[in-house]
């Protein structure tokens, strides 16, 4: 069940990343997952809904990117800060 | 209101293979090799390290980190056996060593007197391949009661190994194991997997394996 182990992980660094807005707003968190990562990509989504659904977030999801490889890597995040459009 | 992007493109395991760093170079600046041994429940890690310990520990101190889920049964047989140290890890569920634990683990083993640290990982074929532990490199054990497809069904740690140790070889006769076959198997995902044969039941093949682990012990000390 490694998969909780890098949930946790994706999670301390999508924190770390979320800007002055915080993690509550982060509303999406794009991660890329490579086929030879020995990642199980349903597992994974499963840990990450689970954790992003929690404080100190607030209703992130989770969005995996499939790719060739061994990639595993927090892609990007998508944050609504509240300001308004640009 | 806008929902904006931010590119992170940080790597999962990044913190963790800068913890591995540091193990490197906490066992580079003592001149210690580590070696990371890895299978599947069952494969004999336990009993090989039990029978290296009684042969190597009278003219090397080998320190022992040992990963175990639940209990420290492991840990407690190779106390039995040798008087070198024993350190622990009880993973409390998780399926492998991770970098940080082996830090804190070493800060128990007196490096300075210490030829060779083994790491007896979680019994697990899967989870142990993605976590660097900051290792010299990682000895895969399987045995001849396994299929002799392990190799291709778990290629990331085969991959990962530098050193395969097929365990059990006293059983030969008894069980339909192709030993050609899983050597083939193995070469297939890593040409390079350099192995040994052994029984650390009869003994056979023990001799080459020690004389590797000197070789280990000796390399990193030059």
């Amino acid at each position: 069940m490694h998969e909780l182990s890098l949930a946790n992980e994706i999670c301390r660094i999508a924190e770390a990343n979320a800007g002055p807005a915080g993690p509550a707003a982060v509303r999406q968190v794009a991660v890329e997952v490579g086929d030879q990562s020995g990642v199980e990509p349903e597992s994974l989504t499963f840990c990450l809904e689970v954790l992003l659904s929690q404080p100190p977030f607030g209703s992130a999801t989770p969005r995996l990117i499939r790719q060739p490889g061994d990639v595993l890597r927090v892609s990007y995040l998508e944050v609504d800060d509240g300001r308004p459009d640009d | 209101m806008a929902v904006r992007t931010i590119d992170v493109r940080e790597k999962v395991m990044a913190r963790n293979d800068e913890l591995a760093t540091e193990v490197r170079q906490r066992l580079a600046q003592h001149r210690v090799a580590a070696l990371n041994l890895v299978s599947a429940p069952g494969s004999g890690k336990t009993m090989l390290l039990e029978r290296t310990l009684e042969r190597l520990g009278g003219d090397l101190t080998l320190a022992v980190i040992t990963g175990d889920v639940q209990t420290q049964n492991d840990a407690d047989r190779l106390a039995r056996h040798t008087d070198q140290l024993v350190q622990a890890v009880v993973t409390g569920g998780a399926c492998h060593l991770d970098a940080r634990q082996v830090l804190t683990a070493l800060d128990a083993v007196d490096l300075a007197s210490t030829d060779l640290v083994f790491v007896e990982n979680v019994g697990n074929l899967v989870c142990p391949a993605s976590w660097d532990l900051g290792e010299t490199a990682k000895v895969v054990l399987f045995s001849v009661t396994e299929g002799e497809d392990k190799p291709l069904k778990y290629p990331k740690m085969f991959r990962q190994s530098r050193y395969a140790v097929l365990n059990k070889i006293d059983l030969l006769p008894h069980v339909p194991f192709d030993l050609d076959l899983a050597v083939r198997h193995a070469h297939t995902v890593n040409p390079a997997l350099e192995f040994f044969f052994t029984s650390a039941l009869t003994g056979e093949g023990l001799d080459d394996w020690c004389a590797f682990v000197r070789r280990c012990a000796r390399s990193a000390r030059n």
